[in-house]
């Protein structure tokens, strides 16, 4: 008896295995509200600069279908590859230096001393500033004559610094501030990853006859590296779109010094009105933007010794 | 291969003593079980002679070396740890070489030294494998892997087989006797099981309360335990205890009830107040004798065991013979005088 019955429910379940796609018509009431908000704000937005990227558009004046001129355009164009350099020196530094700054106080606040859980709270402050305050803030503090940065640099005995004024200062001075208020987001990544970290292979590994350097070197970096590739996925995204910090700043000055894709982008679209080569330049960060994550998300992938499946 | 000789050791952790001045000697190539409950310093003495806890007093030899405030990596010893604590992000292989790699061995030398010991352990398939692609069982041969690759002069384990279910625990029971046995390595091994004790070791030390029991090969304690602690924690069953006085050649329980003894003890022991010891496998079915109602029975098939009320008295009994005996049945068992173990009730000391 309970050999028919549990065979019965085996034919059950591979009919109704079977029936979705005669009965999927039905669910789309559920679905309907995701599927036109997603179309609204993600999917009409996107087709719709497509278009434009293929189109001359400048407010005020007739669209004319130009196919991919704007795109020959943005090959030919000095300005565009001078802010995609500036994209890939600031999104650069910016990652690297608050990886490394980072990583160094997550390993010292994994210690254990006085007043520590204190000064971590600190340390994270900055990171809950917002960017047009941080950049006003920094603003003065770079001021060549005003600023307390030459003040405090006169003491060393270092002469007054031009930091966003000068065209070779700019990035390293804007990426600077980036790097004060994203460190902590990597102090605290990585002292997630530190606290995740099996502690019984150190013993093994006094031992096997390693070293400080040595447990750090082969067992920490390693184990953690899951947690810096996060960080390094965060921080890219975050770095290569960077906006608000640098218009606040310098609005891609002095020149162009440290105009980057967004900001060029940002000039061309809404202060030239040149919508169509600004839509060109969008779907090209796009599709660098992309390429990037891709490249970010297998290496993560590599990095990954928790995630080895079971065979 | 070494000797290590264990001088006065102790252990404080602050005021808490935990280890109160321990001597054992272990002798080249020996294999030394420190046995005992859970909280009575073995694993801390372990984890002093590998260098992982500092020694409060007293000193450690490995060999001619005097290591008792040596770093760990300086010891040349191996330990192989309850979790196995394998490093997660290397490959079998890796974990296996990485002590070798540290010592800046070529790695063509690492390599042979990997398969030889992947082949005494049968790993040779796993190699490239990460540890959490492993079972235990196999994880645990790597921990044992990586041991044996250092040949170090000593090899330690902490509790190896405790996370392992009961079938893969004998297996690697024997496996680990096994590759002692062809290797030949002074080891040291700690486990609370008394039955891993008896059938792995050289010589035992049964460890309490942070001081040592007994010391001596494993049948010197099950057949002359020194006192009431080794006879109740060596041999599974336990032994049964029952306070009572000897009068007129006899064992009198508390309870009234009559117990055999061999006549040279009796005449000798005669008014003294004693703990009786008998272990449940020296208990005979009989057909006359002491008279007991069943209060419980467990079959395994090659046994019974069972419990026994007699005059109030609770007597535990292992038979090797089939009866079909239920609760509440009524039998009659007869212990054999010349396996009779007697102790001071006082001090619990063997008599």
């Amino acid at each position: 008896m309970a050999s028919v019955s549990i065979e019965n429910s085996v034919a059950d379940a591979k009919q109704k295995r079977s029936r979705p796609s005669r009965l999927a018509p039905n669910y789309w009431p559920f679905v309907l509200p995701a599927l036109l908000v997603v179309s609204a704000v993600i999917v009409f937005p996107w087709v719709f600069t497509l278009w434009m990227s293929v189109n001359s558009w400048t407010l005020g004046q007739p669209r004319t279908f130009i196919g991919f001129a704007n795109y020959v355009r943005l090959a030919q164009d000095m300005r565009f590859w001078e802010s995609l350099w500036h994209t890939a020196t600031y999104t650069a530094l910016s990652v690297v230096l608050p990886l490394f700054f980072g990583t160094l106080a997550a390993l010292i606040f994994d210690a254990k001393f006085p007043f520590r859980g204190l000064l971590r709270g600190v340390f994270v402050m900055p990171m809950m500033a917002t960017p047009v305050a941080v950049a006003l803030v920094w603003t003065m503090m770079f001021h060549p004559q005003l600023g307390v940065l030459n003040y405090l640099l006169s003491f060393l005995g270092i002469g007054p610094q031009e930091w966003i004024y000068n065209q070779f200062t700019v990035i390293p001075s804007l990426v600077l501030v980036e790097t004060w208020q994203w460190t902590p987001l990597v102090m605290l990544i990585v002292l997630g990853g530190l606290a995740a970290v099996p502690r019984e292979p150190y013993e093994s590994a006094e031992i096997d006859g390693a070293n400080a350097w040595q447990k750090f070197r082969y067992l920490t970096m390693p184990m953690i590296a899951p947690f810096l590739m996060i960080a390094v996925i965060i921080r890219s995204i975050d770095a290569i779109k960077s906006f608000d910090i640098i218009y606040a700043m310098t609005q891609g000055g002095p020149g162009t010094a440290s105009e980057t894709i967004n900001i060029y982008l940002y000039n061309t679209a809404f202060a030239y009105y040149d919508i169509g080569y600004g839509s060109a330049m969008a779907v090209v960060f796009f599709f660098i933007i992309i390429a990037l994550s891709f490249v970010l998300l297998m290496v993560r992938q590599r990095a990954n010794w928790s995630d080895m499946e079971t065979k | 291969m070494a000797t290590v000789n264990i001088q006065n050791i102790q252990k404080n952790y602050g005021a808490v003593k935990v280890i109160h001045g321990i001597d054992i000697d272990i002798a080249d190539g020996e294999f030394v079980v420190l046995v005992g409950p859970s909280g009575c310093g073995k694993s801390t003495l372990l984890r002093m002679i590998a260098g992982l806890e500092e020694v409060s007093g007293g000193e450690i030899h490995i060999g001619s070396r005097e290591v008792s405030n040596m770093p760990a990596r300086d010891r040349d010893i191996a330990m192989v740890f309850q979790n196995y604590a394998l490093y997660p992000h290397m490959t079998v292989a890796d974990n296996m070489g990485f002590a070798l790699k540290l010592k800046k061995v070529p790695a063509a030398e690492i390599q042979t030294k990997v398969k030889r010991a992947a082949s005494i352990l049968g790993l040779e398939a796993l190699l490239d494998r990460y540890p959490k692609q492993l079972s235990g069982g196999q994880r645990q041969r790597v921990a044992m892997g990586r041991a044996i690759v250092r040949d170090p002069q000593v090899f330690l384990f902490d509790e190896p087989l405790s996370n392992l279910d009961a079938k893969l625990r004998v297996q690697m029971r024997g496996e680990i006797k096994t590759m002692h046995q062809r290797i030949g390595t002074t080891t040291v091994y700690v486990t609370h099981d008394q039955v891993e004790a008896m059938t792995m070791a050289d010589k035992i030390v049964v460890l309490h309360g942070g001081f040592i029991e007994q010391i001596g090969a494993p049948l010197e304690l099950y057949d002359r335990p020194a006192n009431v602690f080794v006879a109740g924690f060596i041999g599974s069953p336990a032994m049964n205890f029952i306070d009572g006085r000897v009068e007129e050649g006899v064992f009198r329980t508390t309870r009234g009830l009559i117990l055999p003894l061999p006549q040279a003890v009796a005449e000798k022991m005669g008014g003294r107040d004693l703990v009786y010891g008998i272990r449940p496998e020296h208990i005979r079915a009989s057909t006359h004798g002491i008279e007991g109602r069943v209060t419980l029975v467990e079959g395994t098939g090659s046994e019974i065991f069972t419990r026994l009320d007699a005059d109030g008295e609770d007597i535990a009994c292992l038979f090797r013979e089939r009866f079909d005996i239920r609760f509440g049945d009524t039998v009659f068992i007869e212990i054999d005088p010349s396996k009779v173990h007697l102790f001071d009730k006082q001090t619990g000391r063997r008599i």
